[in-house]
């Protein structure tokens, strides 16, 4: 069996009377493409936010790389090499592509405000930028690196989340429905995208989606949860044939017709 | 000892609630705007002037006093439509500096009219009348302030219950957008909002200055302020918290004031040390102290973010 | 295109013009100085204008570029006029400042830019205590808890008890102001005018690091935390310690301000900074910009001409050709002032300069000169 790098052990979540996850346990391993697939409401984005430390979970244990990360900061998180994008787009609105992806760099610095200011980190400053210009001719921004972050068109943007959450250097990539809103040629490059930058920043992915293209495309192991609990697991093709799967889920999309 | 404490606990249930009746006005725009109006202690200031100035010119202090309160209701409704109603969908920041800047404005102009002198508070028969009870002097108006803040209270607890424009003002203040997407004005429930808040605020600048006499360009700051710090205490939104907090405030407020002759007569202290120097700064620091601790006040409501 | 490689900091030629015309202004108010009678407004405006400059751009580091909203300000500037003056008064005036104390406490003096310094620390140490319980907060509860902050230091400096070392009630004088900069020769005549020169020297200095802090990875990370504080968080920026440093380097700068208020003002009283205080260093951040250093700066200035010098005649009834103006008395520049703001504050929310910069501005010009040249071709 090959390195696990995500742990969830148990997880339970309750806003006051509402259970949003009920007991989910799951298992990433190194160089995995994980999908956590459900309807809306199933607890999909909350499942992550536990993970990324927005929320502590009421219950259960989150370990990373065998360490216990349960109830630390997202921003500790972060620096433990879990990197996120949001389903609504949270870019830094007022700064421009490059500055984006650069401003994502600032936790591995090894300066602190002073050395900052005083401009005695220029050696550390060079190469951040130098870094990030080569991340954003990886990801094919380059031409729009002086752009405003929010001038750029919707599927640009979901481009530029995934850049930035590169740049903060993870060995685990959290992608929160990185293709909604996508045209399907948008989202055929976006699968294409995932596994060229998976092979290149040597990563492990675990994506929330509801393009089951995309999903059942790119993925190795899926999740399916409902009402926050898990109801099915498998590779692409098990899970595409487990009822359960079919009732709670894929039926439903499928009537709502495909993108 | 009793002698000693009594004097001051009379003046701080009094001025609590005045403070109270102000608090109200800036614990009802925030359950709806989600704005610190930080001009409703100066709209309190200019009830004060515009008193003195009908007293003044001649109209009888009967018609003085009714006149006073549609006024001061008036003065709220156009500072909300003008200054806060343009801004409704920019960022919050945006309409708490507009009220920084109509409580700029307001000091500004009365600075102007006045020429930034104190003016005498005209003097009310009756509510002005000195009395003793419990053997402690003081002006009848201290009497009947806590009094008729209790009536003035009830009445508005029954008008937000019972009354349509009050279930209006509920909804719109636990869901903004649903409550306009269900049909309700929310144009005219924001202009009630500030017409109920600025005509108490113009009662308790009637109780307020009949005590103090006087009135400048600054008098609202501090009372705001306080009464500010009041439906935090209380727990933003709720009416019943900030006025509880009100009271809380001045009395703690008012014993602060006179904690050096109190602490001096019990033999603790054998000699004045100043600490009615901290009688403003007492409120801020219990501000601070709630905040730190219990950041939704006494009767506040728990607010979720969502991600 | 441009081929600007932007793995270096760009230093571009509109950098470079801003430089100049900073340093022109240096120059020209030097020369000003030596020529203009030292009485004239205009010194008076450079002088006030340069503390508000310092202390507005102090502000927008928190309010404008992190996003904190906090109404600190009169505190912070407060506590650094005071330490300045405590540590400043010669030997020989104390026994006559500390009149009702039995010539205080402090029993020496420090160099005036030590003490400036100290007094910065001293602010920024306060901010520190007070970030921990207050940063936590949501903008508005921040902003009335900072405020609250202000008023209990007012009270603290003028308690009775603290009297042998803040005097009290009483206020500081005797100190070293900005006219004990100009250089004077052996019988006393003034020799070379610095009086304006220096305070605006100490202002820019102390803009500039700001300007270099925002420019640094550090500011790009306040700017991250303002713009999305969720998306910052999960960027790995640490929020706490990102927000303590703007809000104590921010009151480190409205301390050193503070400290050049007592010196263009020559005495300090505790009972002066008031919340109004901060209100006005807030008005003009908004004039300025909410974002912006050079709007600030701007916008200190215009404030403090319009206020001290350009405006004055509101305040006073003018007769023209034997017709007496309505309205001018005492106060009516305060009301004219009041309209302009609410103005800016409802109908141009970007102020002066919106975020925008003096180089974002050269660059516009730069490329508006070269379209049209463009064109004419």
């Amino acid at each position: 069996m090959s390195e696990n790098v995500l742990h969830i052990d148990h997880l339970t979540m309750r806003f006051g009377g509402v259970v949003a996850v009920n007991d989910l346990s799951m298992d990433i391993n190194k160089g995995e493409i994980v999908a956590l697939i459900g309807p809306n409401g199933a607890g999909k984005t909350t499942a992550f936010n536990m993970v990324t430390g927005v929320y502590t979970p009421t219950e259960g244990k989150v370990i990373l790389d065998g360490q216990d990360v349960t109830g630390k900061r997202p921003d500790e998180i972060t620096k433990l090499g879990v990197a996120r994008t949001f389903q609504n787009i949270r870019l830094f609105s007022s700064m421009t592509v490059f500055d984006n992806v650069l401003t994502a760099r600032h936790l591995r610095r090894t300066s602190n405000f002073l050395t900052a200011t005083f401009r005695l980190n220029a050696a550390e400053e060079r190469k951040m930028r130098a870094e990030t210009e080569a991340l954003l001719k990886e990801v094919d921004l380059y031409d729009l690196k002086d752009e405003m972050a929010t001038s750029l068109p919707y599927g640009k943007q979901r481009l530029l989340e995934i850049a930035r959450a590169l740049s903060t250097q993870p060995k685990l990539l959290l992608l929160d429905e990185p293709a909604a809103g996508m045209n399907p040629q948008e989202t055929e490059e976006l699968g294409v995208f995932i596994r060229q930058i998976k092979d290149k920043f040597n990563l492990t992915v675990f994506l929330i989606e509801h393009h089951m293209n995309l999903v059942m495309g790119i993925s190795d192991r899926i999740y399916v949860i409902d009402f926050g609990k898990q109801i099915a697991q498998g590779t692409p093709a098990e899970v595409q044939d487990n009822p359960a799967v079919i009732a709670a889920y894929l039926g439903v999309d499928e009537e709502e017709g495909v993108q | 000892m009793w002698n000693t404490v009594f004097p001051y606990i009379l003046s701080g249930i009094s001025v609590g609630g005045q403070y109270a009746l102000i608090a109200i006005g800036y614990t009802m725009v925030y359950g709806i705007l989600r704005l610190i109006n930080f001009a409703h202690g100066d709209v309190f200031m200019v009830a004060g002037i515009i008193m003195v100035y009908m007293a003044a010119s001649g109209v009888p202090l009967w018609l003085c006093i009714p006149l006073v309160l549609v006024l001061t209701a008036l003065i709220g409704f156009v500072i909300e439509r003008v200054a806060y109603k343009p801004l409704r969908t920019a960022p919050r920041m945006s309409a708490m500096i507009s009220a920084i800047g109509v409580s700029y404005t307001l000091q500004n102009l009365v600075l102007y009219i006045t020429g930034g002198l104190n003016q005498i508070y005209p003097t009310i028969p009756w509510i002005s009348d000195s009395v003793t009870i419990f053997g402690a002097t003081t002006k009848m108006v201290t009497v009947i302030t806590p009094f008729l803040t209790i009536i003035l209270v009830v009445a508005l607890v029954l008008l937000i219950n019972h009354t349509k424009i009050g279930m209006a003002m509920r909804a719109v203040s636990r869901d903004f957008e649903t409550s306009q997407l269900m049909g309700i004005k929310i144009n005219s429930v924001i202009s009630m909002t500030f017409v109920i808040g600025t005509f108490l605020a113009g009662v308790a600048s009637i109780l307020y200055f009949t005590n103090y006499t006087t009135v400048i360009q600054t008098s609202g700051a501090m009372p705001g302020l306080k009464a500010f710090v009041a439906a935090v205490f209380g727990g933003i939104g709720s009416i019943p918290g900030a006025v509880v907090g009100a009271f809380i405030i001045g009395i703690a407020e008012n014993i602060i004031k006179g904690l050096d002759i109190i602490l001096f007569k019990a033999g603790i202290l054998s000699g004045p040390v100043g600490l009615a120097t901290f009688s403003d700064a007492f409120t801020f620091a219990l501000l601070i102290i709630i905040l730190a601790v219990k950041p939704t006040g006494l009767f506040g409501e728990k607010i979720t973010d969502k991600v | 295109m441009s081929n600007s490689i932007s793995s270096r900091k760009k230093i571009d030629s509109a950098t470079i013009i801003s430089a100049v015309i900073v340093a022109c202004i240096y120059v020209a108010v030097f020369v000003a100085e030596q020529f203009v009678p030292a009485t004239s407004m205009l010194f008076t405006v450079l002088k006030k204008g340069a503390t508000y400059a310092l202390v507005a751009v102090s502000m927008n580091l928190c309010n404008g570029f992190t996003g904190i909203f906090s109404l600190g300000q009169a505190g912070f500037m407060l506590i650094g006029a005071y330490v300045y003056g405590i540590f400043t008064i010669p030997q020989a005036a104390r026994m006559d400042v500390y009149q009702y104390y039995n010539g205080g406490l402090v029993q020496f003096t420090l160099p005036w830019f030590v003490a400036m310094i100290l007094g910065g620390l001293a602010a920024a140490f306060f901010a520190f205590l007070i970030g921990m319980p207050v940063l936590r907060l949501k903008s508005d509860y921040l902003a009335i808890a900072t405020l609250g902050f202000a008023e209990i230091i007012r009270a603290l400096f003028q308690w009775d008890k603290l009297g042998p070392v803040t005097n009290g009630s009483n206020m500081l004088r005797l100190f070293p102001a900005f006219n004990d900069f100009n250089i004077k020769g052996a019988n006393g005549q003034v020799t070379v005018y610095l009086s304006t020169l220096v305070p605006l020297l100490i202002a820019g200095v102390c803009i500039g690091i700001i300007i270099l802090l925002i420019n640094s990875t550090f500011g790009r990370a306040l700017k991250a935390i303002r713009d999305d504080e969720i998306a910052a968080e999960a960027m790995g920026i640490r929020l706490a310690s990102h927000k303590r440093l703007a809000f104590c380097i921010s009151s480190f700068f409205a301390g050193v301000g503070g400290a050049m208020l007592a010196m263009y003002q020559t005495t300090v009283q505790a009972k002066s900074f008031t919340t109004a205080m901060t209100y006005e260093i807030l008005l003009i951040v908004v004039i300025g910009g909410i974002g912006s250093v050079t709007g600030s700066c701007i916008s200190s200035f215009l404030f403090v001409a319009a206020s001290e010098w350009w405006l004055r005649f509101l305040d006073q009834k003018q007769v023209i050709g034997g017709f007496e103006v309505p309205l001018l008395r005492n106060g009516f520049r305060l009301v004219v002032f009041s309209i302009i703001i609410m103005i800016v504050v409802l109908f141009f929310r970007q102020g002066i300069m919106g975020t925008r910069e003096l180089p974002d501005l050269i660059r516009g010009w730069q490329r508006k000169g070269k379209g049209k040249e463009a064109h004419g071709k």
